[in-house]
């Protein structure tokens, strides 16, 4: 399975890069919603959109799939 | 040469192998299928892949949990032996090696005995498999009314604070308008023995002591009350294909009645520092072993993921769906039927961690 | 053509058996064949000695390609098993390992049917093993070892 996002859907909210739990034990201030300071994130909110980053690092749990509020990040 | 076949229904497969003296066959129910990951970890020739387990249970993807290869696959049947939920079924000329004694088994059992079974469905209830039934007959409830009740139609006034206030709504009064012809409220009232329970609501409510009551308990009563009308009977059903073992069954039962036999011995390690509290754990365990607890006042922080190990079953599944590793599942001892074959016992043995 | 030198495989494994001890009677039961045919063949008719000696030039092939030469041409896995066994020079020993798995790879290919399965594990009756290494190939765990006893040319 691979991660997908759709940015047409996504309103950046930054609620997957915050649920992640891989996202928050590579860069803990994510936990704080504070965003992440680098690039060795599986996600991130650039320019007001989700946009992967290092995917290759996803175990593939589905909890961004989960918590997004408008089905723009899943697992296909 | 000697070649495998494979049939796939939706996420079901069952790969097979035919020769003119022995047909083998190994089939996949993924329903059943708890994404452990044991299968992979026993096959002896990696023809068995556990899928991206938390993201196909967590969104419901359409894939099967576990993928065979058949052109690796030499169908020896070890995976089925080693699923703790017989997700994985290995025939012999179409007989369960299960049931065979030279084969290994895993001993993992649950039973409810009858006899003990007060049918109060506390494990029906708490079963994470929704592998119980209990069916029950309760007594009528008729029966076992203390007394009766009687209406001095006399004396009533037809005012209705008894039907009002019956709270099995066993007081029916007809209501009609008066007439000239017939100047009361109502023509009739009487009471429904079938759902009378004996209150005496009525009687103390009514404002002009038209209520009568026998009662058939005291030692002056007509009646007796016989301890054969008060029996609840039934029958508890497990349903092996779905039963897990995980014993939840076993520790709710108020009178012991349920037995379990679990196929491994372990311990269950979590790392509350690490836990990010993504639930991945909690969505995949089969036993409900894992949950979210609630804070006892708020403000306070609790402990991420709470465990009861009474419930598990050491199957691994939650150690291997954490993405951050803060989950070790540790199997101590492993309970499998004696086998001649060292490679099988070797194969059993590494199951253990 | 194949015809000829199946004949040829049969002069040869009838004229073992003869020497084994068998009487004509019983070596026709075992190839299938007329008595009056394993007498004319015994005494050099109906036969061209060319296919003889394409016969032994099979026999004397290594193990493998006798066994699967043999099956190519008879098609008939019982008629190969005889020919192959008796006609064979080679003597092999046959041991299994405790890593077997039971998995009858080894027994679905073994043409000579040489292997059994008894509690999950594989056993090779050495006397049926014509050393072809088929099984070997197939074990997914390594589990067979088969040796050359003796020469018997």
């Amino acid at each position: 399975m691979e991660l997908k996002v759709n940015q047409d859907n996504c309103l950046g909210c930054g609620v997957c890069v915050v649920a992640c739990p891989v996202n928050v034990s590579i860069s803990p201030e994510v936990a704080g919603g504070h965003g992440s300071k680098t690039t060795e994130t599986i996600m991130m909110v650039e320019n007001g959109v989700i946009k992967l980053f290092s995917e290759d690092k996803c175990t593939k749990c589905g909890t961004c799939q989960k918590f997004c509020p408008t089905d723009a990040i899943w697992l296909e | 040469m000697v070649a495998n076949t494979k049939e796939v229904k939706a996420k079901d497969m069952c790969v097979k192998r035919s020769s003119p003296e022995e047909k083998r066959e190994l089939s996949f129910k993924d329903e059943i299928c708890v994404g452990c990951g044991i299968c992979e970890q026993i096959c002896p020739v990696e023809a068995i892949e556990l899928g991206d387990i938390g993201a196909i249970v967590r969104t419901g993807a359409e894939v099967p949990k576990i993928s065979i290869d058949e052109n690796k696959c030499v169908l020896c049947g070890m995976c089925s032996v080693g699923c703790p939920a017989d997700a994985l079924e290995f025939k012999l000329d179409d007989i369960s090696i299960k049931e065979m004694d030279e084969y290994p088994s895993l001993i993992k059992s649950a039973e409810i005995d009858d006899d003990t079974c007060i049918y109060c469905k506390a494990c029906e209830t708490a079963c994470p498999r929704e592998a119980i039934t209990i069916a029950r007959s309760l007594p009528d409830r008729s029966k076992l009314v203390t007394g009766e009740i009687e209406i001095d139609k006399n004396t009533c006034i037809s005012c209705g604070v008894c039907e009002e206030m019956c709270p099995a709504d066993a007081i029916v009064m007809e209501h009609h308008e008066p007439t000239s012809v017939d100047p009361t409220v109502s023509s009739d009232i009487y009471v429904d023995k079938d759902k009378c329970v004996y209150c005496l609501i009525c009687r103390k409510s009514c404002p002009v002591d038209a209520i009568k009551a026998v009662c058939r308990s005291c030692s002056y009563g007509d009646y007796d009350l016989k301890p054969e009308d008060s029996e609840i009977e039934g029958s508890s059903f497990i349903d092996d294909e779905s039963c897990i073992n995980c014993g939840w069954c076993k520790e709710i039962c108020p009178v012991d009645a349920a037995e379990v036999k679990k196929p491994f011995k372990g311990e269950l390690s979590i790392d509350q520092d690490k836990c990010t509290t993504c639930g991945a754990c909690v969505d995949i365990c089969p036993c409900d072993v894992l949950s979210f607890p609630k804070p006892a006042e708020s403000g306070q922080i609790p402990e991420k993921v709470f465990k009861d190990e009474r419930f598990c079953i050491y199957c691994g599944a939650c150690g291997k769906v954490c993405p951050v590793e803060a989950i070790d599942v540790k199997r101590t001892d492993v309970n499998y039927t004696p086998t001649k074959s060292k490679s099988w016992k070797n194969k059993m043995e590494s199951l253990k961690s | 053509m194949p015809k000829h030198i199946v004949s040829g495989l049969k002069y040869l494994t009838a004229v073992e058996l003869i020497r084994d001890g068998y009487n004509q009677k019983e070596v026709a039961k075992i190839l299938e064949m007329d008595r009056s045919t394993v007498s004319h063949y015994l005494n050099g008719r109906n036969l061209s000695w060319n296919s003889i000696e394409v016969a032994e030039i099979i026999t004397k092939f290594c193990p493998r390609d006798f066994l699967t030469l043999t099956f190519a041409l008879l098609n008939d896995s019982e008629k190969t098993r005889i020919i192959v066994k008796t006609c064979s020079k080679k003597e092999f020993h046959a041991t299994v390992e405790d890593s077997c798995i039971g998995c009858g790879l080894c027994a679905d290919t073994c043409l000579m049917n040489a292997i059994v399965l008894d509690d999950l594990k594989a056993h090779i009756d050495s006397e049926w093993c014509c050393g072809c290494l088929m099984c070997g190939d197939v074990c997914p765990t390594n589990s067979i070892k088969i040796s050359e006893e003796k020469n018997g040319c």
